[in-house]
């Protein structure tokens, strides 16, 4: 059983490896390609959207593909729920989110997949509640992207120590703050400019730190108590197991 | 009156998709110009107050970008004066202003969809393509409020057992505000096992299971999609053809008047008009039938 359930779980992360490498290395460039071709002009605001969130895509697919358990979805729901809730109570705090810790704590506990999930379905539920706008797929991607590393640096067993949490949240504050200036750069200039990015990014600095902070402050808080309710349940109820 | 959001959720999403995307495409000052005013027409009819209170939030940031522009890119023939032996052209203010309204544009386009696609306009839609991950969405939009009634609820019998976020000092009230939290997590997982094992019970995952939703699809919808489409792809066929191309630098384009061009103006002001056409023609026809009775 327990045999048999590895190589189903093999299958689907070939799968995926397939899909993803096929959306990463022919479908991305098309997109790009037209772009520049088609529309021979800087409209890179546009096709940046759409590769970002094509770059979701494959992680979509294969929890699709894998017709996940009704315990798995509920835990995913629970942990971005607690996570809207957490933005929702610190709201007034510009940028301080507890969104990329409990991301980052499912990613710890349930997996790299479970994370991107958590970190993706926190991005989509939250701006039903604050607002759309062009930074969704650009704040599904990232936050989703952390989770995902979030879990493989869990699964290597490396996320027990007080100092490993103390890094992880430092790259993820910045590493979030990047990405989310990709875009204003992007549409100022129609295309990416190195100069245009260091200004953005020195005027964000202070948002960064506040990322920073609230990375490190809530993963010190929370990332213990949580990670062992998470590995409870997991032991309990046998589950997300693969 | 709302009378655009009653069309089916494909077409109010066609509708967005393809404006937002357009808007973000076009630079050319005819249609940055036909953008930004259908946008605030159309948030003035549909969300009034909140866009009129978000605009303090959104003057300062358009004035900033557009100001900040000419000071980075000194590209443009016409120089207006030098800061620092850095040319300031005409052509980097023009420029910072067009790409400030095409921002303001997109998010205010972003402000009446909000206001549009409700939460189950939108899950009914990504239900038809991702159901799994639609219900993870759906459950945990559903899961906020609930968790917020019961973190008041843990809060009352904390208080009667001395642990009260209001009292003591503030090392004291942190404390007690984890304790609620942790309580919360353990009570939200337990829960949510306990839900899940009932949705199992009543067959979720099966085969041959049918959804019901309450959007059905209409001859008008139908038709409206139909019109939304062929705009998109005159306009899209415009652009391919280069009839909106407008570069701003070295200099200014010159803007070109010919039937094919004021066709595309037209035919770009026609797609965002549709949904303050219903409007106003909602507006009319129920008045008309006040008239009458």
């Amino acid at each position: 059983m327990q045999a048999q359930s590895t190589a189903r779980a093999d299958i689907y992360s070939r799968k995926r490896l397939i899909f993803s490498s096929i959306i990463i290395f022919v479908v991305i460039p098309i997109i790009m390609l037209i772009g520049v071709t088609i529309f021979n002009d800087r409209k890179y605001n546009l096709i940046s959207m759409i590769i970002v969130l094509l770059a979701c895509v494959p992680f979509f697919v294969s929890f699709e593909r894998r017709k996940p358990q009704a315990r798995e979805i509920l835990t995913i729901a629970v942990m971005s729920a607690i996570s809207v809730a957490g933005r929702a109570a610190f709201i007034w705090i510009p940028a301080f989110k507890p969104v990329t810790a409990i991301t980052a704590i499912t990613g710890f506990a349930f997996g790299a997949e479970a994370g991107f999930l958590t970190g993706a379905t926190s991005a989509i539920a939250s701006n039903i509640f604050f607002g759309q706008g062009p930074w969704t797929p650009f704040q599904m991607f990232t936050w989703g992207i952390l989770g995902f590393i979030a879990g493989l640096l869990g699964q290597k067993g490396w996320m027990k120590s007080k100092i490993a949490l103390i890094i992880y949240g430092v790259f993820a504050g910045i590493m979030y703050s990047f990405c989310m200036d990709i875009w204003t750069v992007i549409s100022y200039d129609g295309l990416f400019s190195w100069k245009r990015y260091l200004i953005a990014m020195s005027t964000a600095i202070p948002f960064t730190i506040v990322y920073v902070i609230s990375n490190v402050v809530f993963l010190l808080v929370l990332a213990k108590p949580i990670g062992e309710k998470l590995e409870r349940i997991k032991v309990k109820y046998g589950m997300l197991n693969n | 009156m709302k009378a655009f959001e009653t069309y089916h959720p494909i077409v109010l999403f066609a509708y967005f998709a393809s404006v937002i995307g357009l808007s973000m495409f076009y630079m050319h000052p005819v249609y940055l110009l036909i953008t930004c005013i259908g946008a605030i027409t159309l948030n003035l009819l549909l969300n009034r107050k909140s866009f009129i209170s978000g605009l303090k939030f959104f003057l300062p940031m358009f004035f900033i970008a557009a100001i900040i522009n000419p000071l980075i890119s000194h590209d443009g023939e016409i120089i207006l004066f030098y800061i620092d032996y850095n040319p300031i052209t005409l052509e980097a203010i023009v420029y910072g202003f067009a790409m400030s309204i095409m921002i303001c544009s997109v998010i205010f386009w972003f402000g009446c969809y909000n206001v549009v696609m409700t939460s189950d306009k939108f899950l009914y839609l990504f239900g038809k393509v991702s159901p799994a991950l639609a219900l993870v969405i759906s459950l945990t939009l559903r899961l906020v409020p609930r968790f917020k009634h019961q973190i008041t609820v843990i809060s009352h019998a904390q208080k009667t057992i001395g642990m009260d976020i209001s009292a003591g000092n503030p090392w004291q009230r942190v404390k007690s505000g984890i304790r609620i939290i942790s309580i919360l997590i353990t009570w939200a997982l337990e829960n949510a096992i306990e839900t899940a094992d009932s949705m199992k019970a009543r067959g979720y995952g099966l085969k041959n299971r049918s959804t019901f939703s309450l959007f059905v699809f209409e001859k008008r919808d139908g038709f409206l999609l139909g019109i939304i489409l062929t705009l998109l792809f005159i306009n899209i066929l415009g652009s391919y053809f280069g009839v909106t191309t407008y570069y701003f630098y070295p200099t200014f384009t010159e803007l070109t008047v010919t039937p094919i061009s004021i066709g595309l103006y037209i035919s770009y002001a026609s797609l965002l008009v549709i949904p303050i056409v219903i409007e106003i023609r909602e507006a009319i026809k129920w008045r008309s039938l006040k008239y009458n009775m």
